[in-house]
């Protein structure tokens, strides 16, 4: 192999005296024109930033955070499970027998299948709110609690009809 | 053998892997790069570390579901990348968007745009050694994300413009904060930009490094503010108006070589700065036209866009972003194929590497701004 030596293409000029205090110059005047930018926001600004855990940010009302599902309100009617992009929500509903008591939602639509499983799968989720714009009877809405990590893969999956989930209605970690 | 006699010395050039983890490299890429100690011979980009098949699901979604995909190709322009799937669509199914709407949508965009320039600012600013100008960036742009958060829900992958609208309908209060904004952003890039680009430390980094011709950005097909840098006028808001910017007065900044030669990485910088300015003068004539009146227009609940096919191009942050669509008449397209801008200007790292020092090549990929997200897609 022929030994190669490469030579940059970035042509650098002679240095003569007067250009090396001309650099100086326009070194000094520059860098401290910087400074006095950079002091100004070192003194004078109050800070931006918020200590995360002990102050905690409130975010807007309609902010996209962990989904809740109030699953009384909820008819079954698979749409946020049509419309999720990936995939994430899982329902199973059967037929409600015709003995059975009639119930309906809070906005006066009847109940005609019986909700046995609703889980979201918050890992795969990608919180684009698609399900939420769905939703005839408004049940699936985005809360605004963003404190939500688990240990596991499978706790992130949130099953809307276990109690303890449910009692997630209106928690925000504080 | 003599070591004074460096001729009979056998050299050998050494090939390294800038990448995938190195910080300079803006996210996942891989260059692989031979070296003659600093000076570069050759470099190779390696793409596809954030691949996540977009086209392919694209395939199996309906309309409305391939929206969030979109955002996720260029994260820190999702709404640019929303704009223009959106665009042709509407086209497609001949749908009318209503003015404040479109208003909405334009002022969205050119917001997102102020914002991927700030991070790009800073980022650039990071890459050649200086921290501060990041934060400050990044205080401006978190206002931005801030009104994003507050319409749509989300800070960085929105969902938000529609097919045929917007989700969420903006506010009296909310543009009168953004108007208050955009004087105290107008000041604050100027202060900026003379921290940073008029510093003779960041001139000396970036003057006549990584230049690129005018014949070479029109042989690779470069577009946005590479090609505007290499002194090229040329904006698709401007000689290819889509949606309203006709109605709109600004002008393109073009580099002119102010501190070297035109197509270095300082003019590239100077464009992407400077179009922060005629981004705010768009928002201000946003603010002032915008009107009352319906955010969607009348599409049909479930879409079944017409057999046809569509190529629409839009002017995004990083250039031009093509949106090649293909329906089959079903609720599903055929094929969606996405032209990114990004993805043909990492193909010129090979171009403009050989005989860099790597300090400089470092300088030549940070003018570039790339997004992985959109190159791999």
């Amino acid at each position: 192999m022929s030994s190669t030596t490469l030579t940059p293409i970035k042509e650098t000029e002679g240095l003569t005296l007067k250009k090396w205090f001309l650099n100086i110059y326009r070194a000094v005047t520059s860098v401290s024109k910087g400074m006095m930018i950079t002091m100004k926001y070192a003194y004078g600004v109050k800070p931006v930033t918020i200590e995360y855990p002990e102050v905690r940010e409130v975010l807007p009302e309609n902010s996209r955070s962990r989904l809740y599902n109030d699953a009384e309100n909820c008819i079954s009617c698979y749409q946020c499970a049509v419309a999720c992009p990936v995939d994430c929500i899982y329902i199973t509903a059967t037929k409600r027998d015709k003995d059975a008591d009639k119930i309906k939602t809070s906005n006066g639509t009847a109940i005609r299948l019986d909700l046995v499983q609703y889980t979201i799968d918050t890992a795969l989720c990608c919180y684009c709110g698609l399900c939420t714009t769905v939703c005839p009877t408004e049940c699936l809405t985005h809360t605004t609690d963003y404190e939500f990590s688990q240990y596991t893969l499978d706790s992130m999956k949130y099953d809307y009809l276990a109690p303890d989930i449910r009692s997630w209605r209106d928690r925000i970690v504080k | 053998m003599d070591i004074k006699n460096q001729e009979k010395l056998h050299t050998d050039l050494l090939t390294m892997n800038m990448g995938p983890q190195h910080p300079a490299t803006h996210g996942v890429l891989r260059v692989e790069i031979k070296t003659d100690s600093e000076i570069i011979a050759e470099a190779i980009p390696h793409l596809g570390y954030l691949h996540r098949c977009k086209e392919k699901h694209s395939e199996n979604l309906d309309y409305r579901g391939i929206i969030p995909y979109t955002d996720r190709m260029d994260y820190l322009a999702a709404m640019n990348m929303e704009h223009g799937y959106c665009l042709a669509i509407e086209k497609m199914l001949g749908t009318e968007v209503p003015k404040r709407a479109e208003y909405i949508r334009v002022m969205m965009a050119e917001m997102q745009r102020i914002a991927s320039h700030l991070m790009f600012f800073g980022t650039y600013a990071i890459d050649l050694g200086a921290f501060s100008p990041f934060l400050y960036a990044f205080q401006d742009r978190e206002f931005i994300l801030r009104i994003f958060e507050e319409l749509s829900g989300a800070r960085l992958l929105y969902n938000y413009i529609w097919v045929g609208g917007v989700w969420n309908d903006i506010n009296d209060s909310q543009l009168k904060r953004i108007e208050k904004f955009m004087v105290e952003l107008e000041e604050n890039v100027k202060k900026y930009h003379s921290l940073v680009g008029e510093n003779a430390i960041f001139i000396g980094r970036t003057a006549n490094v990584g230049v690129l011709t005018k014949d070479q950005v029109y042989d690779y097909g470069a577009t946005g503010p590479m090609l505007r840098g290499s002194g090229i006028d040329w904006d698709l808001r401007k000689t290819r108006p889509y949606s309203i910017y006709e109605e709109f007065d600004f002008n393109t900044v073009v580099g002119v070589g102010a501190k070297g030669t035109v197509g270095d990485c300082w003019d590239r910088y100077y464009v992407r700065v400077f179009e922060i300015f005629e981004s705010i003068k768009i928002v201000r004539q946003c603010l002032d036209g915008i009107e009352e009146g319906p955010i969607m227009g009348k599409v049909p609940k479930v879409l079944k866009v017409p057999k046809g096919e569509i190529y629409l191009r839009t002017e995004c942050p990083r250039g031009e972003l093509g949106y090649h669509i293909i329906s089959d008449g079903t609720k599903t397209p055929y094929r969606v194929k996405v032209k990114s801008s990004c993805f043909t200007h990492v193909s010129m790292l090979g171009e403009m590497a050989p005989g860099q020092m790597i300090a400089d090549f470092v300088a030549t990929i940070g003018s570039i701004d790339i997004v992985l997200g959109e190159v791999d897609r």
